[in-house]
């Protein structure tokens, strides 16, 4: 009988804090839920891909002030460098203002959580950008995943234009700036004076590192910058 | 349950405590106050009222809570009356009011019209412990006019060392026959559902204006005048309630509360809670006579505070709060085109404005009923719905409002061509109109549009002290020292000078014991 009346007594409090869940949402009102955007512009029909997830992936965005808001479907659009994010209530893809966002992130496919910061780049490209942080520290290794619309072959394309991905890598210390990099060995090599270079070498051969793709380049800056081998920002 | 009822009891063994710089004031004063919370309550604003003695509120501050306690200051406007008056404090968190019975004095009428004092009685004063291991060293029981002074405090270790609260240092003029202790009350019976934990709320709620029934999926607007205009938004549901929380925001802040509903076919009404009486913290008054003593104080107060006006005194600095803003553009974007009227010829209204200066916006006010449109450029056809138009950041859905207003009145049109979303609004397209006064006045108030001024959080403000005052300018403070954030050390060492006002004068030293009771010292002195 006991048995019976704890079981009675827990399913009760079990509604009980339902219901009083489903109050407190309908009461909160919190500003820093409203996310600020525009209308997403569709990207005209070319092969290719103008995004980096061929979906909405749920992720979570830091906005300005540091205050987060998680569980919302999220995607990348590598061709206008800007974060769309799918409002359920109203069935509608939105750009989020990116003055808004401090970054954003989310887990793709595989599993692995994707971190992308909002900084300001005055190089071969003007202005606030999206950067991938592939691996985070003092120095940083960042890839603005920009995509292109080029002339392509008509083999490829009945149009003669496709979306190509047109990446590029940089290290970045906040008060130093930014070192462009390519993703090979060589060019990772290049940004560390003639010492550090020998040392960079000799610990990328000492861990068996082959850069051939953009984790393995990433493994080697890793290992590099965890050994205290660190670049020459000119 | 009946642990957890237990402990929180045991938690709650604290109480408000509440202190002021003097018991009597003059209008054109200010009312410093300090105040310690109990260790249980989690609220990060506090509001502090005064109230006359009928329980109606006559002013109120918030102040944002640090380490449990919070510190501000009332202004006393001249429209008050001579009478007694309450100085009240709560969270929205705790049930409990601490109360300080003030008298403050009209500078322009005096006591001359008042036969008798009004004196709560009956009431329990808050637990404070008398404390006597505080020792003061320097302070002699007559000093001079404008005589320099260095006092030492030893403090016991359990305000230094097992204590992390501030201590209140006070000196300031007193008056034997008139002294007033706080209490506390019980009973605030909270209309609020928050506790500002998020800063400022401003709820209410929303009802159908045919019969007065909760007004279900309203939307409803706050907007906040500022450089970078505020909004906020909240759809209501069943009960018709509403409420927005007010962060970052400091002093009085004009506001429109504004709703209409989302079917656009019914309308509402709205009401906004503002306990505009606190009775609960009103406690039981008798007659007593004015003290012969008091009249005469009063009298001098009066001359002073009239004096120190005429030399244009400014008793208190008030500190610049930094803002940290969220957004540094507004809620519709940063703007796609932005125009300067003034710039251009002078034009007699908006659908002239709109023909002459702003591409892609169409103004029309054909058979009274205006129009706006305005051209998509992605369709380049013109958007389905009106734009969001906004009057100094407000919106605004009868364009009888702007059809009026030409070059002279309008400062700046901000135009966002894009479709923009706040939240789960979508606006097809933003004309913002900016006038120069930005005062709101141009906005009809209806049953479904307030225009209300929010007292938001105070900025910090520091006592002003004269510094190397000639001689032939008086020095007319009443209140010698106040600072309500002193660091606890083993010696706590004091400079200050007194002013020209002879009299009697009170050092107060209070801290907060790491168990959370109050420790006091109270000494007194002569000025001649």
């Amino acid at each position: 009988m006991t048995r019976k009346i704890l079981y009675i007594l827990s399913i009760a409090g079990l509604f009980l804090s339902v219901s009083l869940q489903a109050q407190d949402a309908q009461l909160k009102n919190k500003y820093e839920d409203k996310i600020r955007g525009a209308r997403f512009i569709p990207y005209l029909n070319y092969p290719g891909a103008p995004f980096l997830n061929d979906k909405f992936l749920l992720g979570e965005l830091e906005m300005l002030d540091g205050t987060t808001i998680k569980n919302i479907g999220l995607n990348y659009g590598c061709y206008r460098d800007e974060l769309i994010y799918y409002n359920t209530d109203i069935s509608t893809q939105i750009v989020v203002d990116k003055n808004s966002l401090k970054g954003f992130s989310f887990t793709d496919k595989r599993g692995i959580k994707r971190t992308f910061r909002r900084q300001s780049y005055n190089g071969s490209f003007k202005g606030d950008c999206f950067f991938e942080v592939l691996s985070d520290g003092d120095i940083s290794l960042l890839s603005y995943r920009k995509v292109n619309l080029e002339a392509s072959d008509t083999y490829d394309s009945k149009t003669g234009m496709s979306f190509q991905p047109a990446y590029t890598y940089f290290l970045y210390a906040a008060d130093k700036g930014y070192i462009p990099l390519n993703m090979n060995r060589s060019s990772l090599l290049a940004k560390f004076n003639k010492q550090n270079q020998k040392l960079a070498r000799k610990t990328l051969r000492k861990n068996g590192i082959i850069v051939s793709d953009e984790a393995s380049f990433v493994q080697a800056w890793e290992v590099i910058y965890e050994n205290g081998i660190l670049p020459e920002f000119k | 349950m009946f642990l957890a009822a237990l402990g929180v009891r045991a938690q709650d063994k604290t109480h408000f405590s509440l202190s002021t710089d003097r018991d009597l004031y003059t209008s054109g004063e200010t009312i410093l106050f300090k105040i310690y919370l109990p260790g249980a309550d989690q609220s990060v604003v506090i509001k502090t009222d005064l109230l006359n003695a009928k329980g109606k509120i006559v002013e109120e501050v918030s102040k944002n809570i640090k380490n449990q306690e919070a510190d501000g200051f009332l202004y006393l406007t001249d429209s008050l009356k001579t009478g007694t008056y309450l100085l009240c404090t709560s969270t929205g968190e705790n049930r409990e009011i601490a109360v300080k019975e003030l008298f403050i004095c009209n500078r322009f009428i005096g006591l001359s019209e008042t036969a008798s004092l009004l004196r709560a009685t009956g009431q329990e004063a808050a637990s404070e412990k008398s404390s006597d291991s505080i020792v003061v060293d320097g302070l002699n029981k007559t000093c001079k006019v404008r005589e320099k002074l260095k006092v030492s405090i030893h403090l016991p270790s359990e305000l230094f060392a097992q204590s992390k609260s501030n201590l209140l240092v006070s000196v300031a003029e007193v008056i034997p026959e008139y002294t007033t202790k706080p209490f506390l009350r019980k009973g605030r019976t909270g209309t609020s559902k928050f506790n500002e934990k998020e800063g400022l709320v401003v709820e209410g709620y929303a009802t159908d204006l045919r019969n007065g029934a909760p007004f279900e999926n309203g939307c409803i607007f706050l907007s906040v005048a500022d450089s970078i205009p505020g909004l906020d938004y909240f759809i209501t549901g069943k009960n018709g309630y509403f409420n927005f929380q007010l962060k970052d925001y400091f002093g009085k802040i004009p506001a429109v509360v504004q709703g209409y509903d989302l079917g656009k076919k019914l309308l509402l009404k709205l009401s906004i809670n503002h306990p505009d009486s606190l009775n609960e913290a009103v406690p039981a008054f008798e007659f007593t006579g004015v003290p012969q003593e008091l009249q005469s104080r009063a009298g001098e107060a009066m001359e002073a505070t009239l004096l120190g006006k005429a030399f244009n005194f400014q008793p208190l600095s008030i500190g610049n709060s930094s803002i940290n803003r969220k957004f540094n553009y507004p809620f519709y974007g940063v703007p796609t085109e932005v125009v300067y009227p003034g710039l251009f010829i002078d034009l007699p209204d908006f659908t002239e404005i709109s023909r002459e200066l702003l591409t892609s916006v169409k103004f029309r006010a054909y058979n009274r009923i205006p129009t706006l449109h305005m051209l998509n450029p992605v369709t380049q056809n013109n958007f389905n719905d009106q734009p969001l138009v906004t009057l100094d950041g407000v919106p605004v859905r009868d364009l009888n409002v702007i059809k009026n207003l030409g070059s002279k009145q309008i400062s700046r049109i901000e135009i966002s061509r894009k479709e923009r979303f706040y939240g789960d609004l979508a606006f097809p397209g933003v004309v913002a109109i900016y006038t120069p006064k930005a005062d709101n006045k141009l906005l009809p108030v209806s049953d479904d549009l307030i225009k209300l001024t929010l007292d938001a959080v105070q900025p910090d403000a520091s006592l002003n002290v004269p510094r190397n005052q000639k001689m032939n300018e008086p020095d007319l403070r009443k209140v010698l020292l106040w600072n309500p954030a002193v660091k606890p050390e083993k010696i706590v060492r004091l400079d200050f000078e007194t002013s020209d006002i002879q009299g009697h004068y009170k050092l107060v030293i209070k801290g907060k014991t790491g168990d959370g009771s109050i420790l006091s010292k109270e000494l007194y002195f002569d000025v001649k």
